[in-house]
Protein backbone atom coordinates (compact mmCIF):
# COMPACT_ATOMS: atom_id res chain seq x y z
CA UNK A 1 0.00 0.00 0.00
CA UNK A 2 1.75 3.36 -1.10
CA UNK A 3 1.15 6.22 1.17
CA UNK A 4 2.08 8.67 -1.78
CA UNK A 5 -0.80 9.26 -3.00
CA UNK A 6 -1.12 12.83 -2.49
CA UNK A 7 -2.06 13.17 -6.00
CA UNK A 8 -5.01 10.94 -6.80
CA UNK A 9 -4.55 8.15 -8.25
CA UNK A 10 -6.67 6.57 -11.38
CA UNK A 11 -10.07 5.44 -10.00
CA UNK A 12 -9.24 1.99 -11.06
CA UNK A 13 -6.06 1.62 -9.23
CA UNK A 14 -7.86 3.28 -6.04
CA UNK A 15 -10.38 0.31 -6.52
CA UNK A 16 -8.11 -2.30 -7.09
CA UNK A 17 -6.17 -1.31 -3.86
CA UNK A 18 -9.23 -0.83 -1.67
CA UNK A 19 -10.15 -4.46 -2.68
CA UNK A 20 -7.43 -6.36 -2.10
CA UNK A 21 -7.06 -4.69 1.27
CA UNK A 22 -10.41 -5.67 2.10
CA UNK A 23 -9.74 -9.06 0.69
CA UNK A 24 -7.07 -10.11 2.70
CA UNK A 25 -8.79 -8.85 5.99
CA UNK A 26 -11.88 -10.77 5.18
CA UNK A 27 -9.76 -14.01 4.61
CA UNK A 28 -8.19 -13.03 8.27
CA UNK A 29 -11.74 -12.94 9.43
CA UNK A 30 -12.68 -16.37 7.80
CA UNK A 31 -9.08 -17.93 9.40
CA UNK A 32 -10.65 -16.66 12.84
CA UNK A 33 -14.10 -18.01 11.79
CA UNK A 34 -12.98 -21.19 11.37
CA UNK A 35 -10.53 -21.43 14.15
CA UNK A 36 -14.02 -20.96 16.39
CA UNK A 37 -15.75 -23.65 14.49
CA UNK A 38 -12.86 -25.78 15.54
CA UNK A 39 -12.59 -24.80 19.32
CA UNK A 40 -16.29 -25.40 19.59
CA UNK A 41 -16.32 -28.73 18.07
CA UNK A 42 -13.10 -29.17 20.24
CA UNK A 43 -15.58 -28.59 23.05
CA UNK A 44 -18.46 -31.50 21.91
CA UNK A 45 -16.82 -34.41 23.37
CA UNK A 46 -16.40 -32.96 26.78
CA UNK A 47 -20.04 -31.40 26.67
CA UNK A 48 -20.91 -35.33 25.85
CA UNK A 49 -19.32 -36.62 28.69
CA UNK A 50 -20.34 -33.56 30.84
CA UNK A 51 -24.30 -34.71 29.67
CA UNK A 52 -23.56 -38.56 30.88
CA UNK A 53 -22.12 -36.94 34.22
CA UNK A 54 -25.51 -35.86 34.26
CA UNK A 55 -27.50 -38.34 33.48
CA UNK A 56 -25.66 -40.49 36.20
CA UNK A 57 -26.21 -37.85 38.85
CA UNK A 58 -30.05 -37.66 37.79
CA UNK A 59 -30.47 -41.60 39.35
CA UNK A 60 -29.81 -39.71 42.59
CA UNK A 61 -33.34 -38.81 42.93
CA UNK A 62 -34.82 -42.42 42.15
CA UNK A 63 -31.90 -44.74 43.33
CA UNK A 64 -31.84 -46.16 47.10
CA UNK A 65 -29.43 -43.95 49.35
CA UNK A 66 -26.94 -46.94 49.28
CA UNK A 67 -26.41 -46.43 45.70
CA UNK A 68 -25.60 -42.80 46.26
CA UNK A 69 -22.50 -42.62 46.66
CA UNK A 70 -21.84 -45.14 43.67
CA UNK A 71 -23.61 -42.74 41.50
CA UNK A 72 -21.27 -39.82 42.26
CA UNK A 73 -18.50 -42.19 42.18
CA UNK A 74 -19.36 -42.71 38.49
CA UNK A 75 -20.46 -39.61 37.93
CA UNK A 76 -16.77 -38.12 39.15
CA UNK A 77 -15.11 -40.97 36.99
CA UNK A 78 -16.80 -39.46 33.57
CA UNK A 79 -15.92 -36.00 34.47
CA UNK A 80 -12.15 -37.20 35.34
CA UNK A 81 -12.02 -38.49 31.32
CA UNK A 82 -12.54 -34.69 30.57
CA UNK A 83 -8.95 -34.40 31.31
CA UNK A 84 -7.40 -35.51 27.80
CA UNK A 85 -10.07 -33.96 25.95
CA UNK A 86 -8.84 -30.50 27.38
CA UNK A 87 -5.02 -31.27 26.21
CA UNK A 88 -6.84 -30.95 22.60
CA UNK A 89 -8.96 -27.93 23.57
CA UNK A 90 -5.79 -26.32 24.51
CA UNK A 91 -3.46 -26.49 21.56
CA UNK A 92 -5.99 -24.95 19.73
CA UNK A 93 -6.22 -21.81 21.31
CA UNK A 94 -2.79 -19.23 20.52
CA UNK A 95 -1.26 -18.22 23.50
CA UNK A 96 -2.62 -15.60 25.94
CA UNK A 97 -6.08 -15.76 23.78
CA UNK A 98 -8.05 -17.81 26.11
CA UNK A 99 -10.62 -15.11 26.33
CA UNK A 100 -10.68 -14.64 23.49
CA UNK A 101 -12.43 -17.77 23.33
CA UNK A 102 -13.83 -18.41 26.67
CA UNK A 103 -17.36 -18.00 25.38
CA UNK A 104 -17.13 -21.42 23.80
CA UNK A 105 -15.62 -23.11 26.98
CA UNK A 106 -16.84 -21.33 29.90
CA UNK A 107 -20.71 -23.27 29.58
CA UNK A 108 -19.21 -26.75 29.72
CA UNK A 109 -16.82 -25.90 32.46
CA UNK A 110 -19.97 -24.24 34.49
CA UNK A 111 -21.53 -27.47 33.77
CA UNK A 112 -18.85 -29.47 35.05
CA UNK A 113 -18.64 -27.69 37.65
CA UNK A 114 -22.48 -27.87 39.05
CA UNK A 115 -22.27 -32.09 38.80
CA UNK A 116 -19.00 -32.31 40.34
CA UNK A 117 -19.58 -29.79 43.40
CA UNK A 118 -22.83 -31.93 43.50
CA UNK A 119 -21.27 -35.57 43.62
CA UNK A 120 -18.81 -34.26 45.73
CA UNK A 121 -21.21 -32.55 48.35
CA UNK A 122 -23.30 -36.17 48.66
CA UNK A 123 -19.71 -37.60 48.78
CA UNK A 124 -17.99 -35.48 51.47
CA UNK A 125 -20.76 -32.76 52.65
CA UNK A 126 -18.47 -30.23 51.22
CA UNK A 127 -18.01 -27.49 49.07
CA UNK A 128 -15.60 -28.20 46.03
CA UNK A 129 -13.43 -25.19 45.99
CA UNK A 130 -12.30 -23.81 42.63
CA UNK A 131 -9.10 -25.43 42.71
CA UNK A 132 -10.34 -28.62 43.39
CA UNK A 133 -12.79 -28.30 40.33
CA UNK A 134 -9.81 -27.26 38.07
CA UNK A 135 -7.44 -29.49 38.80
CA UNK A 136 -10.59 -32.76 38.22
CA UNK A 137 -11.51 -31.47 35.56
CA UNK A 138 -7.95 -31.18 33.95
CA UNK A 139 -7.25 -27.47 33.64
CA UNK A 140 -3.98 -26.28 34.61
CA UNK A 141 -2.26 -29.33 33.93
CA UNK A 142 0.77 -30.29 31.94
CA UNK A 143 -0.85 -29.70 28.34
CA UNK A 144 -3.22 -27.54 29.76
CA UNK A 145 -2.01 -24.54 31.00
CA UNK A 146 -3.60 -21.97 28.73
CA UNK A 147 -7.25 -22.71 30.20
CA UNK A 148 -8.52 -21.49 33.47
CA UNK A 149 -11.90 -22.25 35.73
CA UNK A 150 -12.65 -17.90 36.05
CA UNK A 151 -14.39 -17.25 39.19
CA UNK A 152 -17.30 -16.16 37.44
CA UNK A 153 -17.48 -19.47 35.92
CA UNK A 154 -17.02 -21.83 39.26
CA UNK A 155 -19.33 -19.61 40.77
CA UNK A 156 -22.16 -19.98 38.73
CA UNK A 157 -21.29 -23.30 38.44
CA UNK A 158 -21.87 -23.94 42.14
CA UNK A 159 -25.57 -22.56 42.08
CA UNK A 160 -26.24 -24.93 39.53
CA UNK A 161 -25.41 -27.74 42.22
CA UNK A 162 -27.46 -26.15 44.58
CA UNK A 163 -30.45 -25.32 42.42
CA UNK A 164 -30.80 -29.35 42.23
CA UNK A 165 -30.53 -29.37 46.02
CA UNK A 166 -33.97 -28.92 46.92
CA UNK A 167 -35.76 -31.35 44.27
CA UNK A 168 -33.13 -33.57 46.38
CA UNK A 169 -34.55 -33.03 49.22
CA UNK A 170 -37.97 -33.28 48.54
CA UNK A 171 -37.34 -36.78 46.91
CA UNK A 172 -35.23 -37.72 49.99
CA UNK A 173 -38.81 -37.33 52.11
CA UNK A 174 -40.64 -39.70 49.55
CA UNK A 175 -38.01 -42.69 49.54
CA UNK A 176 -38.22 -42.14 53.46
CA UNK A 177 -34.54 -40.22 54.11
CA UNK A 178 -34.63 -38.17 56.25
CA UNK A 179 -31.40 -37.46 57.08
CA UNK A 180 -30.84 -36.21 53.41
CA UNK A 181 -33.04 -33.12 53.83
CA UNK A 182 -30.91 -31.61 57.27
CA UNK A 183 -27.75 -32.44 55.37
CA UNK A 184 -28.84 -30.21 52.30
CA UNK A 185 -30.60 -27.63 54.11
CA UNK A 186 -27.59 -26.95 56.49
CA UNK A 187 -25.45 -27.00 52.62
CA UNK A 188 -27.53 -24.68 50.84
CA UNK A 189 -27.90 -22.31 54.14
CA UNK A 190 -23.42 -22.33 54.43
CA UNK A 191 -23.34 -21.47 50.50
CA UNK A 192 -25.84 -18.39 50.85
CA UNK A 193 -24.31 -17.04 53.50
CA UNK A 194 -20.87 -17.66 51.57
CA UNK A 195 -22.15 -15.97 48.40
CA UNK A 196 -23.82 -13.05 50.48
CA UNK A 197 -20.31 -12.34 51.37
CA UNK A 198 -19.59 -10.88 47.29
CA UNK A 199 -19.97 -7.39 45.90
CA UNK A 200 -21.84 -8.64 42.93
CA UNK A 201 -22.58 -6.60 40.00
CA UNK A 202 -26.33 -6.67 38.18
CA UNK A 203 -25.09 -9.13 36.01
CA UNK A 204 -25.71 -13.05 35.69
CA UNK A 205 -24.24 -14.27 38.44
CA UNK A 206 -26.26 -11.53 40.63
CA UNK A 207 -29.13 -13.15 39.04
CA UNK A 208 -28.07 -16.77 39.85
CA UNK A 209 -27.48 -15.76 43.44
CA UNK A 210 -30.58 -14.19 43.42
CA UNK A 211 -31.62 -17.74 42.69
CA UNK A 212 -30.24 -19.18 45.49
CA UNK A 213 -32.74 -17.40 48.21
CA UNK A 214 -35.27 -19.59 46.50
CA UNK A 215 -33.58 -22.80 47.05
CA UNK A 216 -32.83 -22.17 50.72
CA UNK A 217 -36.40 -21.02 51.51
CA UNK A 218 -37.61 -24.75 49.23
CA UNK A 219 -34.91 -26.80 51.44
CA UNK A 220 -36.40 -25.44 54.66
CA UNK A 221 -39.61 -25.82 53.81
CA UNK A 222 -38.86 -30.06 53.83
CA UNK A 223 -36.63 -29.10 57.01
CA UNK A 224 -39.89 -27.66 58.88
CA UNK A 225 -42.45 -30.32 57.28
CA UNK A 226 -40.20 -33.29 59.04
CA UNK A 227 -39.59 -31.35 62.31
CA UNK A 228 -43.24 -30.58 62.59
CA UNK A 229 -43.99 -34.41 62.44
CA UNK A 230 -41.04 -35.63 64.16
CA UNK A 231 -38.90 -36.81 61.72
CA UNK A 232 -36.02 -35.00 61.30
CA UNK A 233 -33.07 -36.92 63.16
CA UNK A 234 -31.87 -35.28 66.38
CA UNK A 235 -28.74 -33.40 65.68
CA UNK A 236 -25.72 -34.83 66.94
CA UNK B 1 -2.63 -2.04 43.18
CA UNK B 2 0.17 -3.97 44.40
CA UNK B 3 -2.04 -5.63 46.27
CA UNK B 4 -3.05 -8.21 43.54
CA UNK B 5 0.21 -10.15 43.94
CA UNK B 6 -1.51 -11.67 46.77
CA UNK B 7 -4.47 -13.18 45.51
CA UNK B 8 -1.91 -15.03 43.25
CA UNK B 9 -2.16 -16.85 46.94
CA UNK B 10 -5.49 -17.30 47.22
CA UNK B 11 -7.03 -20.62 46.69
CA UNK B 12 -9.23 -19.52 44.10
CA UNK B 13 -6.70 -20.30 40.41
CA UNK B 14 -6.62 -17.96 38.35
CA UNK B 15 -2.66 -16.89 37.08
CA UNK B 16 -0.92 -16.74 34.10
CA UNK B 17 0.09 -19.88 32.57
CA UNK B 18 3.81 -19.99 32.59
CA UNK B 19 4.01 -20.28 36.72
CA UNK B 20 1.05 -22.11 37.34
CA UNK B 21 2.70 -24.92 38.66
CA UNK B 22 4.21 -23.14 41.24
CA UNK B 23 0.52 -21.99 42.80
CA UNK B 24 -1.39 -24.88 42.22
CA UNK B 25 1.26 -26.93 44.27
CA UNK B 26 1.07 -24.17 46.77
CA UNK B 27 -2.82 -24.00 46.89
CA UNK B 28 -3.63 -27.57 46.69
CA UNK B 29 -0.72 -29.08 48.29
CA UNK B 30 -2.82 -32.79 49.04
CA UNK B 31 -4.70 -33.09 45.85
CA UNK B 32 -2.47 -35.00 43.55
CA UNK B 33 -1.70 -33.34 39.85
CA UNK B 34 -2.82 -36.80 38.58
CA UNK B 35 -6.49 -35.77 39.51
CA UNK B 36 -7.37 -39.17 40.51
CA UNK B 37 -9.80 -39.59 43.03
CA UNK B 38 -8.60 -41.10 45.21
CA UNK B 39 -7.18 -38.70 47.47
CA UNK B 40 -9.81 -35.69 46.70
CA UNK B 41 -10.64 -35.23 50.09
CA UNK B 42 -7.48 -33.98 51.53
CA UNK B 43 -7.92 -30.67 51.15
CA UNK B 44 -10.77 -30.14 53.08
CA UNK B 45 -9.58 -32.87 56.28
CA UNK B 46 -6.78 -30.23 56.78
CA UNK B 47 -9.00 -28.13 57.39
CA UNK B 48 -11.36 -30.04 59.94
CA UNK B 49 -10.39 -27.62 63.13
CA UNK B 50 -12.84 -24.75 61.40
CA UNK B 51 -16.42 -25.41 61.08
CA UNK B 52 -17.49 -25.43 57.70
CA UNK B 53 -18.97 -21.83 57.35
CA UNK B 54 -16.24 -20.02 58.55
CA UNK B 55 -13.94 -22.18 55.99
CA UNK B 56 -16.35 -21.10 53.16
CA UNK B 57 -16.46 -17.70 54.51
CA UNK B 58 -12.15 -17.79 53.94
CA UNK B 59 -12.38 -19.28 50.80
CA UNK B 60 -15.15 -16.21 49.71
CA UNK B 61 -13.43 -13.80 50.57
CA UNK B 62 -10.68 -14.73 48.15
CA UNK B 63 -13.04 -14.90 45.87
CA UNK B 64 -14.50 -11.58 46.48
CA UNK B 65 -11.09 -9.76 46.52
CA UNK B 66 -10.61 -11.34 43.05
CA UNK B 67 -14.30 -10.06 42.16
CA UNK B 68 -13.48 -6.38 42.97
CA UNK B 69 -10.40 -6.12 41.49
CA UNK B 70 -12.13 -7.03 37.92
CA UNK B 71 -14.89 -4.85 38.91
CA UNK B 72 -12.34 -2.01 39.60
CA UNK B 73 -10.61 -2.73 36.44
CA UNK B 74 -13.24 -2.76 34.17
CA UNK B 75 -14.91 0.13 35.64
CA UNK B 76 -11.47 1.80 34.73
CA UNK B 77 -11.21 0.25 31.11
CA UNK B 78 -15.04 1.41 30.45
CA UNK B 79 -14.21 4.92 31.33
CA UNK B 80 -11.07 5.28 29.39
CA UNK B 81 -13.25 3.73 26.14
CA UNK B 82 -15.71 6.27 26.95
CA UNK B 83 -12.83 9.19 26.65
CA UNK B 84 -11.54 7.47 23.65
CA UNK B 85 -15.08 7.13 21.81
CA UNK B 86 -15.63 11.10 22.79
CA UNK B 87 -12.08 11.99 21.25
CA UNK B 88 -12.68 9.81 18.23
CA UNK B 89 -15.73 11.79 17.87
CA UNK B 90 -14.42 15.24 18.23
CA UNK B 91 -11.55 14.27 15.79
CA UNK B 92 -14.13 13.39 13.00
CA UNK B 93 -15.99 16.58 13.67
CA UNK B 94 -12.81 18.32 13.22
CA UNK B 95 -12.08 16.74 9.89
CA UNK B 96 -15.73 17.34 8.49
CA UNK B 97 -15.36 20.89 9.11
CA UNK B 98 -11.91 20.85 7.77
CA UNK B 99 -11.86 18.95 4.57
CA UNK B 100 -13.53 20.35 2.06
CA UNK B 101 -11.25 23.22 2.39
CA UNK B 102 -8.28 23.79 -0.05
CA UNK B 103 -4.86 24.08 -0.14
CA UNK B 104 -3.33 25.24 2.59
CA UNK B 105 -6.23 25.45 5.10
CA UNK B 106 -6.72 21.44 4.09
CA UNK B 107 -3.20 20.80 5.03
CA UNK B 108 -3.29 22.61 8.53
CA UNK B 109 -6.95 20.47 9.14
CA UNK B 110 -5.31 17.23 8.48
CA UNK B 111 -1.85 18.55 10.40
CA UNK B 112 -4.77 19.17 13.59
CA UNK B 113 -6.00 15.89 12.63
CA UNK B 114 -3.12 13.96 13.34
CA UNK B 115 -2.17 15.57 16.77
CA UNK B 116 -5.62 14.93 17.75
CA UNK B 117 -4.83 11.69 16.66
CA UNK B 118 -1.98 11.34 18.78
CA UNK B 119 -4.23 12.44 22.00
CA UNK B 120 -6.21 9.53 21.84
CA UNK B 121 -3.26 7.09 21.44
CA UNK B 122 -1.93 8.49 24.71
CA UNK B 123 -5.53 6.89 25.75
CA UNK B 124 -4.74 3.51 24.34
CA UNK B 125 -1.38 3.57 26.19
CA UNK B 126 -3.23 4.06 29.25
CA UNK B 127 -5.52 1.10 28.26
CA UNK B 128 -2.28 -0.82 28.01
CA UNK B 129 -1.60 -0.04 31.51
CA UNK B 130 -4.13 -0.83 32.91
CA UNK B 131 -4.63 -4.45 31.42
CA UNK B 132 -1.08 -4.53 32.72
CA UNK B 133 -1.08 -3.77 36.19
CA UNK B 134 -0.68 -6.41 39.24
CA UNK B 135 -1.98 -8.75 36.61
CA UNK B 136 -2.24 -11.93 39.25
CA UNK B 137 0.45 -14.57 39.17
CA UNK B 138 2.82 -11.70 37.71
CA UNK B 139 4.36 -11.87 41.69
CA UNK B 140 7.73 -13.00 41.04
CA UNK B 141 9.14 -10.72 39.25
CA UNK B 142 7.78 -8.47 36.70
CA UNK B 143 10.01 -9.14 33.66
CA UNK B 144 9.20 -7.47 30.38
CA UNK B 145 8.22 -10.09 28.79
CA UNK B 146 5.88 -11.76 31.46
CA UNK B 147 4.01 -8.36 31.25
CA UNK B 148 3.88 -8.69 27.72
CA UNK B 149 1.92 -11.87 28.18
CA UNK B 150 0.15 -11.09 30.93
CA UNK B 151 -1.44 -7.59 29.06
CA UNK B 152 -1.81 -9.83 26.35
CA UNK B 153 -4.19 -12.33 28.04
CA UNK B 154 -6.06 -9.46 29.98
CA UNK B 155 -6.58 -7.64 26.93
CA UNK B 156 -8.60 -10.49 25.64
CA UNK B 157 -10.22 -10.76 29.21
CA UNK B 158 -11.48 -7.21 28.94
CA UNK B 159 -11.79 -6.97 25.02
CA UNK B 160 -15.59 -6.20 25.43
CA UNK B 161 -14.47 -3.15 27.94
CA UNK B 162 -12.00 -1.51 25.11
CA UNK B 163 -13.48 -2.23 21.98
CA UNK B 164 -16.30 0.18 21.60
CA UNK B 165 -13.77 3.03 22.28
CA UNK B 166 -11.04 1.07 19.37
CA UNK B 167 -13.90 0.55 16.83
CA UNK B 168 -14.43 4.72 17.03
CA UNK B 169 -10.86 5.48 16.88
CA UNK B 170 -10.66 2.93 13.68
CA UNK B 171 -13.71 5.17 11.67
CA UNK B 172 -11.89 8.39 12.83
CA UNK B 173 -8.59 7.00 11.72
CA UNK B 174 -9.60 5.93 8.51
CA UNK B 175 -11.25 8.65 7.58
CA UNK B 176 -7.87 10.85 8.41
CA UNK B 177 -5.84 8.36 6.21
CA UNK B 178 -8.68 8.94 3.72
CA UNK B 179 -8.18 12.16 3.40
CA UNK B 180 -5.22 12.23 3.52
CA UNK B 181 -4.44 9.45 0.60
CA UNK B 182 -7.55 9.05 -0.93
CA UNK B 183 -7.75 5.40 -0.43
CA UNK B 184 -8.65 2.70 2.56
CA UNK B 185 -6.00 2.19 5.27
CA UNK B 186 -5.24 -1.36 5.58
CA UNK B 187 -5.52 -3.21 8.61
CA UNK B 188 -1.35 -3.05 9.51
CA UNK B 189 -1.83 0.25 9.11
CA UNK B 190 -4.39 0.42 12.06
CA UNK B 191 -2.19 -1.43 13.90
CA UNK B 192 0.97 -0.26 13.52
CA UNK B 193 -0.46 3.41 14.42
CA UNK B 194 -2.06 1.71 17.47
CA UNK B 195 1.94 0.35 18.62
CA UNK B 196 4.43 2.04 20.83
CA UNK B 197 7.93 3.35 19.96
CA UNK B 198 9.02 0.11 20.15
CA UNK B 199 6.43 -0.94 17.50
CA UNK B 200 4.54 -3.28 20.25
CA UNK B 201 1.10 -3.10 20.22
CA UNK B 202 -1.23 -0.68 22.97
CA UNK B 203 -3.47 -2.87 22.07
CA UNK B 204 -4.49 -5.83 19.13
CA UNK B 205 -6.72 -4.79 16.17
CA UNK B 206 -8.62 -7.89 15.28
CA UNK B 207 -10.08 -8.06 11.47
CA UNK B 208 -13.67 -7.81 13.41
CA UNK B 209 -12.43 -4.09 14.80
CA UNK B 210 -11.31 -3.11 11.67
CA UNK B 211 -14.35 -4.53 9.62
CA UNK B 212 -16.63 -2.74 11.65
CA UNK B 213 -14.87 0.34 11.94
CA UNK B 214 -15.01 0.44 7.50
CA UNK B 215 -18.40 -0.06 7.96
CA UNK B 216 -18.92 2.61 9.88
CA UNK B 217 -16.15 5.19 7.41
CA UNK B 218 -19.05 4.62 4.62
CA UNK B 219 -21.16 6.90 6.52
CA UNK B 220 -18.58 9.46 7.08
CA UNK B 221 -17.53 9.55 3.84
CA UNK B 222 -21.44 9.96 2.54
CA UNK B 223 -21.52 13.09 4.32
CA UNK B 224 -17.89 14.19 3.28
CA UNK B 225 -19.26 13.69 -0.76
CA UNK B 226 -22.42 15.92 -0.22
CA UNK B 227 -20.39 18.65 1.86
CA UNK B 228 -17.80 18.67 -0.85
CA UNK B 229 -20.93 18.89 -3.38
CA UNK B 230 -22.10 21.81 -1.64
CA UNK B 231 -18.02 23.60 -2.33
CA UNK B 232 -18.41 22.65 -6.10
CA UNK B 233 -16.04 19.80 -5.97
CA UNK B 234 -17.13 16.88 -8.31
CA UNK B 235 -14.36 14.88 -7.80
CA UNK B 236 -14.98 14.03 -4.69
CA UNK B 237 -18.22 12.39 -4.91
CA UNK B 238 -17.69 10.50 -7.53
CA UNK B 239 -14.77 8.87 -5.93
CA UNK B 240 -16.43 8.42 -2.97
CA UNK B 241 -18.94 6.52 -4.54
CA UNK B 242 -17.00 4.04 -6.23
CA UNK B 243 -14.87 3.71 -2.72
CA UNK B 244 -18.37 2.93 -0.91
CA UNK B 245 -19.47 0.67 -3.38
CA UNK B 246 -16.29 -1.40 -3.42
CA UNK B 247 -16.27 -1.74 0.48
CA UNK B 248 -20.35 -2.44 0.43
CA UNK B 249 -19.54 -5.08 -2.48
CA UNK B 250 -17.18 -6.80 -0.25
CA UNK B 251 -19.14 -6.78 3.38
CA UNK B 252 -21.99 -8.74 1.07
CA UNK B 253 -19.73 -11.60 1.06
CA UNK B 254 -19.81 -11.18 4.45
CA UNK B 255 -22.25 -14.09 6.56
CA UNK B 256 -24.34 -12.95 9.18
CA UNK B 257 -22.87 -15.44 11.26
CA UNK B 258 -19.09 -14.84 10.94
CA UNK B 259 -20.07 -11.22 12.15
CA UNK B 260 -23.85 -10.19 13.17
CA UNK B 261 -23.19 -7.25 14.26
CA UNK B 262 -21.97 -5.93 10.46
CA UNK B 263 -25.26 -7.36 8.92
CA UNK B 264 -26.84 -4.06 10.72
CA UNK B 265 -24.02 -2.16 10.18
CA UNK B 266 -24.82 -2.98 6.02
CA UNK B 267 -28.78 -1.51 5.99
CA UNK B 268 -26.60 1.76 7.16
CA UNK B 269 -24.30 1.37 4.53
CA UNK B 270 -27.03 0.97 1.92
CA UNK B 271 -28.56 4.04 2.47
CA UNK B 272 -25.84 5.57 2.32
CA UNK B 273 -24.70 4.49 -0.92
CA UNK B 274 -28.03 4.79 -2.22
CA UNK B 275 -28.01 8.97 -1.16
CA UNK B 276 -24.26 8.97 -2.74
CA UNK B 277 -25.54 7.42 -5.68
CA UNK B 278 -28.66 10.12 -6.09
CA UNK B 279 -26.00 12.84 -5.57
CA UNK B 280 -23.92 11.52 -8.35
CA UNK B 281 -26.44 10.39 -10.54
CA UNK B 282 -27.64 14.71 -10.34
CA UNK B 283 -23.63 15.27 -10.85
CA UNK B 284 -22.93 13.60 -13.85
CA UNK B 285 -26.06 14.72 -15.61
CA UNK B 286 -25.36 18.70 -14.64
CA UNK B 287 -22.11 18.24 -15.61
CA UNK B 288 -23.04 16.95 -19.36
CA UNK B 289 -25.30 20.01 -19.19
CA UNK B 290 -23.63 22.59 -18.19
CA UNK B 291 -20.12 21.74 -19.07
CA UNK B 292 -19.14 25.27 -20.07
CA UNK B 293 -20.69 26.84 -16.84
CA UNK B 294 -19.36 26.28 -13.47
CA UNK B 295 -21.01 28.82 -11.29
CA UNK B 296 -24.52 27.61 -12.34
CA UNK B 297 -23.06 23.52 -11.84
CA UNK B 298 -22.18 25.01 -8.02
CA UNK B 299 -25.65 26.31 -7.69
CA UNK B 300 -27.36 22.95 -9.17
CA UNK B 301 -25.08 21.00 -6.85
CA UNK B 302 -26.48 22.75 -3.88
CA UNK B 303 -30.23 22.12 -4.78
CA UNK B 304 -29.26 18.40 -5.57
CA UNK B 305 -27.86 18.28 -1.84
CA UNK B 306 -30.68 19.69 0.02
CA UNK B 307 -33.22 17.59 -2.19
CA UNK B 308 -31.05 14.43 -0.77
CA UNK B 309 -31.31 16.30 2.56
CA UNK B 310 -34.73 16.54 2.45
CA UNK B 311 -35.76 13.20 1.67
CA UNK B 312 -33.78 12.03 4.41
CA UNK B 313 -35.44 14.35 7.25
CA UNK B 314 -38.96 13.67 5.45
CA UNK B 315 -38.96 10.01 6.69
CA UNK B 316 -41.13 8.72 3.41
CA UNK B 317 -44.08 11.14 3.99
CA UNK B 318 -43.19 12.72 0.77
CA UNK B 319 -42.34 10.28 -2.33
CA UNK B 320 -42.66 12.92 -4.87
CA UNK B 321 -39.55 13.69 -6.74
Amino acid sequence: MSSDLATPAPATSRAESVSSTLSSVIELLENEQNLKKQIRESVEPIEDLSRAAITELNKLHSAPFAQHAQICENAIQTIIKTQPLWINVASLIPQGEFYRYQFALGPAMRNLTTSLVLARFILHDELTPAFTVANLIGVQHTGTEALQLSAEDYLQGVIGAVNELPRLSINAVTSQNFALPVKIAAFVNDIFASYSLLNLRNDALRRKFDSLKYDVKRCEDVLYDLTLRGLAPAPQ
Amino acid sequence: MPVRDNDACSPTRRKTPHNSTQIVTETSGATTMSGTDTDIEMPESSTSGMSRRQHLAETFESYRAELDSDNERREKLIILSRSITQLSKKLIFHLHRGATSLGPAKEKTLQEGRKKEREIWVNFGKVRDELRVGRVGAGAGDGDEKDERAGREAFWRWNRQVSPGLEEYIEGLSFLWYLEHGTLIPLEEVQRTLSDESGEPLVVVTPEDYILGMSDLTGELMRYATNALSTGDHETPLAVCEFVRTVKAHFDGISPQMLYKLSKKQEETQRSLEKIEKVCYALRLRLIEFADRPEILAQMAKRALEDAADKDSGGGGRGEE
